[in-house]
């Protein structure tokens, strides 16, 4: 009789899972057995295991999903396989960046329009004669100054 | 005559020819020695002899063993140690 029964709890001693617990799932020689559980799925020696008192009501040939629900009724983790994710490589976004620039650009635009439109709205009535000039926004003030003079003329009228 | 530096011995001499025929010495920074089992001083398999420089640019996997005290414990020391642990535990 060997200790090496299906749903015995043991230890690995040997390989990159060494000092992790697993449950032989097949007894498949003298000497070999199928392993499970917190390490990779494997045909293993029996001389690198070393058996611990628990054991596992599991059946021969058990999956890796009914050996997983027994591990965690004794709270024990499983090794699972991490399938790799190729990641995107980085690279410039050329689209991205023009829109940015057009973005900025239209912040521009509206920044020196309002620029402008609160210049041409400050200086004093004496000298607005004087900067009037032939540019884009000339229309605004125009229609400005008339309501601006007619209220102008209905307040000295009231004085 | 070499330089006093080159005298100590502290530097490695590796010597060339050169194209007119002559040899002249080299110096090298030496090895560092191999590397050992913790417990039973053993020369360890799988860890390889270069300066420090240039096992950064080696992967980690190429760098030693990947089990529990790779690197540090030969493969049998880690099996008694894991055997203490666990009997232990029972």
């Amino acid at each position: 009789m060997s200790l090496f029964t299906i749903g015995r709890l043991c230890v690995k001693l040997a390989g990159r899972d060494a000092g992790k617990k697993c449950v032989v799932v097949e007894e498949i020689d003298n000497t070999f057995v199928l392993v499970d559980g917190n390490v990779r799925r494997k045909r293993v020696n029996t001389k690198h295991l070393e058996p611990l008192k628990e054991t596992l009501d599991l059946k021969a040939k058990a999956s890796h999903e009914q050996v997983k629900a027994a591990f965690e009724t004794l709270g024990l983790s499983v090794w699972d396989k991490k399938s790799k994710q190729s990641t995107e490589r980085p690279r410039r976004i050329r689209a991205i960046k023009e829109k940015v620039a057009e973005a900025k650009k239209e912040a521009k635009v509206k920044k020196e329009k309002k620029t402008e439109a609160t210049s041409k709205e400050t200086p004093t009535k004496g000298i607005e004669a004087t900067v009037t000039k032939e540019t884009e926004t000339e229309e605004k003030p125009e229609t400005e100054k008339p309501e601006e003079t007619s209220e102008n003329q209905e307040v000295t009228e009231q004085q | 005559m070499p330089r006093g530096m080159y005298k100590s011995g502290r530097l490695r001499k590796i010597f060339v020819k050169t194209p007119g025929g002559e040899s002249t010495i080299h110096y090298r920074q030496r090895k560092p020695s191999k590397a050992i089992c913790a417990d039973c001083k053993k020369q360890l398999a799988g860890v390889p002899r270069e300066l420090p420089g240039k096992l950064t640019k080696i992967p980690k996997t190429a760098r030693r063993p990947d089990r529990p005290y790779g690197g540090v414990l030969c493969s049998t020391c880690m099996r008694k140690k894991l055997l203490q642990q666990v009997r232990e535990e029972k």
